[in-house]
C-alpha cells in the first residue's frame, strides 16, 4: 500500500468517529416533559415543569410511585429557569415532547408575549402543543393535580380540549403558530381556553387522589379567556365562549337544546356550521356581515310535535337560527363593551375588504371595534329527525 | 481501490510465468505415436499410473493380428455400454461382420472400424495426447489400434448423479418442481425439454486450465442480442485460471463491477427461470459440477422476481412483488433508522411511543447503536451457525437463538424488547427476497447504514440512500443498465418490473436486453367467452 492511499483512507475512518456522535442523546438520558406552566415571581419568571417518569408509564406491575414529577425554579429567563432545574432533575429536561403551554392568570394579566420568543425559537419544540390560561389559580399548582384515566394530567388536559372543542363548543384548541399570529395581527386580538382545578389542590397532588371512584380533585377545562394585545382582559362565560366559537367558525359538532313549540325542550344536534364574514365600509363606516349557516338534526324531542309536518320543522329551523344568533350577539356585545378586544379578527376583514381605509382605522382600531356595527344572519337546516317521527311523550302522559 | 488493482497486477506477472511453465510442458504431449505400446507407455506415465485407469489391450482381426488397446477411467464411464458396445463388438461380433474380409487388409483396418463396426453414436477421432486426454479424463473411451497414429474417443460418460430432484433454494408453491443437477448434459437436457426450437443454441467450451470444466451457454438465436452474447464468450474466452468448480467462479470472473454489494449475474437452479429468461433474450451459462445456472444480463428487478410470481395470478403477483420491495427497505433501512431517532430525533417518536421506548430503554447501558451492533452480530452469527452446521444440531440453535439471546438477554437487562423487535422485523424481511444473494448485498449496506445512522442520524441515512442510488444508477450488467427499466425509463418494460400484468398483455420482449424480434405474443383480440346456449 501506497501512503498516498493510506492517509486519505485512515483520515475518512477516524473523521466519522471523531464525530462522536455529536448531538447525540439516548432516549434513556432524557427527561420527557409533558407540560411547562409559567407564573410570575419575584425574580421573573417561575416556571414549573412536569416531568415524565417512563418506567411508572409503561410498568407491567402497578408502583406506589407517581407517573409524573413536578419541578419548579425561577429566572430572569424562560431557559435561564428551565437550566436552573438540572439542579434538581437528575436529567436534561426534553421539551420536544411537551403537551401543555400553561400560563397562570395573574401572569397571564402581565402580558404573555415575552415569553413566546423562546417557545418558537427553540429547535427541539414541536409546536403542536396546546396554550391555555390557568383560571383562578398559578399554573404551578394546576400542573400537581394527579388526573384519573389519563396518567399523565398534561395529555388528560390535552385530549380533554381537544375532544370538548370538536363536540361541545365551548372551547377552542390554541397552538403557538396560532396566537403568534393574532398577537402580530393589527385586526385580531388573541383567545386561549382556560383550564381550573374543582377540589382542593392539596388532595389533588396526593396519590389517594386517583385511587377514588370520584376523584375528589379533579381538572377541568373552563370557557375562554380574552386578551387585548398579549394581555388578559377577563373571562367570556359560557353561552359567549360558544358565541366566539360559532363565529370564529370551529362549530363542527355540537348538541344544544331550544323550546319545543311550547316550553318543554328538544335537543338539537348541529353536524355543520359554515360561516362567511365579510368586511366592508360604507360612508367611512367599517361593517360586518356574519352569515352562518348550520345543519342539524333533532336528537331528543320531550313534547309532542308532529316532526313529519315540514311546518314544525320549520318553526325549530327559525328556533335555532335565533338561538345562534343571540349566542354570537352575546360575545360581540361582551368583547366590545367590557374587553374593548376585537378577538373574532374582525379588523382582518376589514383590512382585507378596504386596505386603504384599513390603514385609517388601524391606528385606533380598538376605539372602532367598539362601535362597530355587526350585521348577523343565521340559516338553520334541520335535516333529519332520528329514527321516530313523532314523540311519544303524548303516549307517556296518557 | 487502486491499491488493491495494484496487488492484482503483481498477480498477473506471476500468472504469466506459470502460463509459460504450462506451455513448455504442452509441448511433451505431441502427437500420437503408431506402436500401441508405446502410446500406452506415455499414457501411463503422463496419469502417474492413477489406479483408476483402465486399459484393457486385446487383438482383433485376421489371426488377432491388430492389436487394440481400450482405455477409460473407472467410474467416469458407464461400463456395461463399454461391455456392449465396444469390447463384445470388438471381440465377438466383429467376426460376423460382412466386411471381414476388408478388415483383413491392414490398411483400411482404421476405417473400417470407424465404419462399419462399432456401435456408437458419439465417436471423436485423435490426434495427439492433449486430446485424448481431454477425453479420457471426461469419460470417454479411447480406442487405440496398433499401427495407427491415430484413434477413436468413444462417448461413455456414465457416472453417478444425484438426479432431477426439487430445488432446495427457490421453492415454489405452484410451478414446476424441478431443478438442474450438477451434470451438464442432464442440465441442457432439461432446457431442451422447456424450448423445443432449433434457435436454442448450445454452445460449450471447456474452461479451467486443469479442471477442464465444460462451460455452455445457451441461447435462442434471433431473440438474444448479438453484442451481448459476443461479449458473453469474449469474457468466458478471457478466463485464464486453473479450476472452475461452480458458477461462482464464472461469475466473479466476468462480472461488469466487482466493487458492489450488488449482483449483477443471476443464478438459479430453476429450469423454467432460466427458459423463461432466455425467451426474454437473456443469456444462460451453464457450468458442469454445479446447480447453479447463471443468467446475463441481470438487473436490479430480477432480484425481486421469482418465478412463482408468473405460476400465480398476476394481482397477488404485483402485490407481493410490492411487498418484497417494501421489505427491501425495511431489511436495509430498520435498524438505522431506529438508531438515528431515538438518539437525534427524539421529536418525530409519537409521544407515547417515545414514552414506551424510554422505559424499555430504562436501565438497558449501552446506547442504541451498540445495542442494535450486538444484536444485528448475534443474530449474523446465528444465520451463519444455521448454515454451517450439521442438520441433527440445527435444533440446538434455534433454543440457544431465539430462548437464551432473545429472552434472556432482555431479561438480564443488556436489550431493550423494542431492540429485539427490531432485529427480528430486519431478519425476517430480508429472508423474503427470492434471490440469495441480493439478501448478501441488503446485510453489507445494513451495517453501513446503522453506521450513518449512529453518526449523522437521518441526514446520514439519506446521504447514504442517495449515494446508493447513484452508484446502482452507474452499475451495468454486460453493458445493460442495472436499473432498466427505472432508468432509463421505460413505459413497456413497466409491465414486468414491479408489477406484474396480466400475460395477455405483455406483448414485447424487454426493450433493452433483447432488441430484435421484439413480439412476444400477437393475439388476435377475442371475444369474451360467451355462456354455453
Amino acid at each position: 500500500m501506497k501512503k498516498t492511499y493510506i492517509i486519505p483512507f485512515t483520515l475518512i475512518v477516524l473523521i466519522s468517529l471523531l464525530t462522536g456522535c455529536w448531538g447525540k442523546r439516548e432516549v434513556n438520558e432524557l427527561s420527557i416533559a409533558s407540560a411547562i406552566g409559567i407564573d410570575k415571581s419575584e425574580e421573573g419568571y417561575l416556571v414549573t415543569v412536569q416531568l415524565i417518569s417512563p418506567g411508572e408509564i409503561a410498568a407491567r406491575t402497578a408502583t406506589t410511585r407517581a407517573v409524573v414529577n413536578t419541578y419548579r425554579a425561577t429566572g430572569e429567563t424562560i431557559f435561564e429557569a428551565l437550566r436552573k432545574l438540572t439542579l434538581e432533575t437528575p436529567r436534561k429536561i426534553y421539551i420536544g415532547h411537551m403537551r401543555l403551554l400553561i400560563f397562570g392568570e395573574d401572569f397571564a394579566k402581565d402580558g404573555i408575549g415575552k415569553v413566546l420568543d423562546f417557545f418558537s425559537r427553540d429547535h427541539e419544540i414541536r409546536t403542536d402543543f396546546y396554550i391555555m390560561v390557568a383560571r383562578n389559580t398559578k399554573a404551578e399548582k394546576l400542573l400537581n393535580i394527579l388526573t384519573p384515566v389519563e396518567k399523565i394530567p398534561a395529555s388528560k388536559i390535552y385530549s380533554s380540549l381537544e375532544t370538548s372543542s370538536k363536540a361541545w363548543v365551548q372551547t377552542k384548541t390554541v397552538q403557538l403558530d396560532q396566537l403568534i399570529s393574532s398577537l402580530i395581527s393589527k385586526g385580531k386580538n388573541p383567545v386561549l381556553t382556560g383550564v381550573v382545578i374543582k377540589g382542593s389542590p392539596e388532595i389533588g397532588m396526593d396519590i389517594s387522589n386517583v385511587e377514588k371512584v370520584d376523584a375528589p380533585t379533579a381538572v377541568k377545562i373552563s370557557t375562554i379567556a380574552a386578551f387585548k394585545k398579549d394581555k388578559l382582559v377577563g373571562w367570556l362565560n359560557e353561552s359567549e365562549s360558544k358565541g366566539l366559537n360559532y363565529i370564529l367558525g370551529n362549530v363542527s359538532n355540537t348538541v344544544f337544546s331550544v323550546h319545543c313549540l311550547k316550553e318543554e325542550k328538544l335537543a338539537v344536534e348541529l353536524r355543520r356550521t359554515k360561516v362567511k364574514i365579510k368586511g366592508k365600509v360604507e360612508n367611512e363606516e367599517p361593517k360586518i356581515d356574519i352569515k352562518l349557516w348550520a345543519e342539524g338534526n333533532v336528537a331528543a324531542a320531550e313534547c309532542e310535535i308532529d316532526l313529519s309536518k315540514p311546518e314544525n320543522i320549520y318553526a325549530i329551523q327559525k328556533k335555532v337560527a335565533e338561538r345562534i344568533k343571540k349566542l354570537m350577539e352575546a360575545a360581540i356585545k361582551k368583547a366590545q363593551d367590557d374587553f374593548k378586544s376585537d378577538i373574532f379578527g374582525f379588523g382582518e376583514y376589514i383590512h382585507r375588504a378596504d386596505p386603504k381605509a384599513w390603514k385609517e382605522f388601524e391606528k385606533n382600531w380598538d376605539k372602532e371595534f367598539e362601535d362597530l356595527e355587526v350585521n348577523i344572519n343565521v340559516a338553520a337546516k334541520i335535516s333529519s329527525t332520528g329514527t321516530i317521527n313523532k314523540s311519544f311523550q303524548k303516549d307517556v302522559e296518557e | 481501490m487502486k491499491f488493491i488493482n495494484k496487488l492484482f497486477e503483481t498477480k498477473n506477472k506471476h500468472t504469466k510465468t506459470n502460463k509459460n511453465n504450462q506451455l513448455e510442458s504442452m509441448n511433451v504431449l505431441k502427437s500420437l505415436k503408431s506402436n500401441l505400446s508405446e502410446n500406452i507407455k506415455f499414457i501411463k506415465t503422463a496419469i502417474g499410473e492413477s489406479s483408476d485407469i483402465v486399459i484393457r489391450e486385446l487383438r482383433a482381426g485376421e489371426d488377432g493380428k491388430t492389436k487394440i488397446g481400450i482405455i477409460y477411467i473407472d467410474g467416469l464411464v458407464d461400463k456395461a455400454l463399454i461391455q456392449d458396445s465396444i469390447l463384445r463388438t470388438l471381440m465377438l461380433d466383429i467376426r460376423k461382420v460382412r466386411v471381414e474380409s476388408t478388415i483383413s487388409s491392414k490398411k483400411k483396418f482404421f476405417e473400417t472400424l470407424r465404419d462399419f463396426v462399432l456401435p456408437e453414436g458419439d465417436m471423436k477421432e485423435i490426434q495427439d495426447f492433449e486430446c485424448l486426454f481431454t477425453h479420457l479424463l471426461s469419460g470417454d473411451t479411447i480406442i487405440l489400434i496398433d499401427g495407427y497414429a491415430q484413434g477413436f474417443a468413444a462417448s461413455s460418460r456414465g457416472w453417478e448423479d444425484r438426479g432431477v430432484t426439487e430445488p432446495n433454494s427457490q421453492t415454489v408453491v405452484r410451478g414446476p418442481k424441478d431443478s438442474f443437477s450438477e451434470t451438464l448434459r442432464t442440465n441442457t437436457a432439461l432446457l431442451r425439454r422447456k424450448i423445443k426450437d432449433t434457435n436454442l443454441w448450445i454452445e460449450t467450451k471447456p474452461i479451467g486450465r486443469k479442471t477442464k470444466t465444460d462451460v455452455a451457454i445457451a441461447y435462442i438465436n434471433g431473440i438474444a442480442n448479438d453484442k451481448i452474447v459476443e461479449e458473453v464468450r469474449k469474457r468466458l474466452n478471457r478466463i485464464d485460471i486453473d479450476g472452475i468448480l461452480g458458477g461462482g467462479y464464472i461469475e466473479e470472473l466476468i462480472q461488469d463491477e466487482t466493487y458492489t454489494p450488488f449482483p449483477t449475474v443471476y443464478n438459479t437452479e430453476r429450469p423454467d427461470a432460466i427458459a423463461a429468461g432466455l425467451l426474454e433474450g437473456r443469456i444462460a451459462i451453464l457450468v458442469d459440477g454445479t446447480p447453479f445456472v447463471l443468467l446475463v444480463p441481470a438487473l436490479f428487478v430480477h432480484f425481486l422476481q421469482s418465478p412463482e410470481d408468473y405460476h400465480q395470478r398476476f394481482d397477488i403477483s404485483t402485490l407481493i412483488r410490492i411487498l418484497r420491495y417494501v421489505s427491501f427497505f425495511i431489511a436495509l433501512l430498520t435498524p438505522s433508522i431506529y438508531i438515528a431517532v431515538t438518539t437525534f430525533h427524539h421529536e418525530m417518536i409519537p409521544t407515547l411511543l417515545l414514552l414506551s421506548i424510554a422505559a424499555q430503554r430504562e436501565g438497558v447501558p449501552f446506547p442504541a447503536v451498540v445495542e442494535a451492533l450486538i444484536m444485528e452480530i448475534t443474530f449474523e452469527i446465528l444465520r451463519e451457525a444455521g448454515v454451517r452446521m450439521p442438520r441433527p444440531v440445527g435444533a440446538a440453535i434455534s433454543i440457544v437463538g431465539a430462548l437464551v439471546l432473545g429472552e434472556a438477554a432482555v431479561q438480564a437487562g443488556v436489550v431493550s424488547p423494542i431492540m429485539v423487535i427490531v432485529v427480528s422485523i430486519t431478519a425476517i424481511s430480508s429472508f423474503v427476497f427470492p434471490a440469495y444473494n441480493m439478501a448478501i448485498a441488503v446485510r453489507i449496506l445494513r451495517f453501513i447504514f446503522m453506521m450513518l445512522g449512529a453518526t449523522f442520524g437521518l441526514y446520514g441515512i439519506v446521504l447514504g440512500l442517495i449515494a446508493m442510488v447513484l452508484h446502482l444508477c452507474s452499475l451495468r450488467s454486460f453493458g445493460i443498465s442495472y436499473m432498466t427499466p427505472m432508468a432509463p425509463f421505460n413505459w413497456n418494460d413497466q409491465k414486468d418490473a414491479i408489477f406484474r400484468f396480466p400475460q395477455w398483455s405483455m406483448f414485447y420482449r424487454p426493450r433493452l436486453i433483447s432488441q430484435k424480434d421484439m413480439i412476444r405474443q400477437q393475439n388476435p383480440k377475442v371475444e369474451k367467452p360467451k355462456p354455453p346456449q
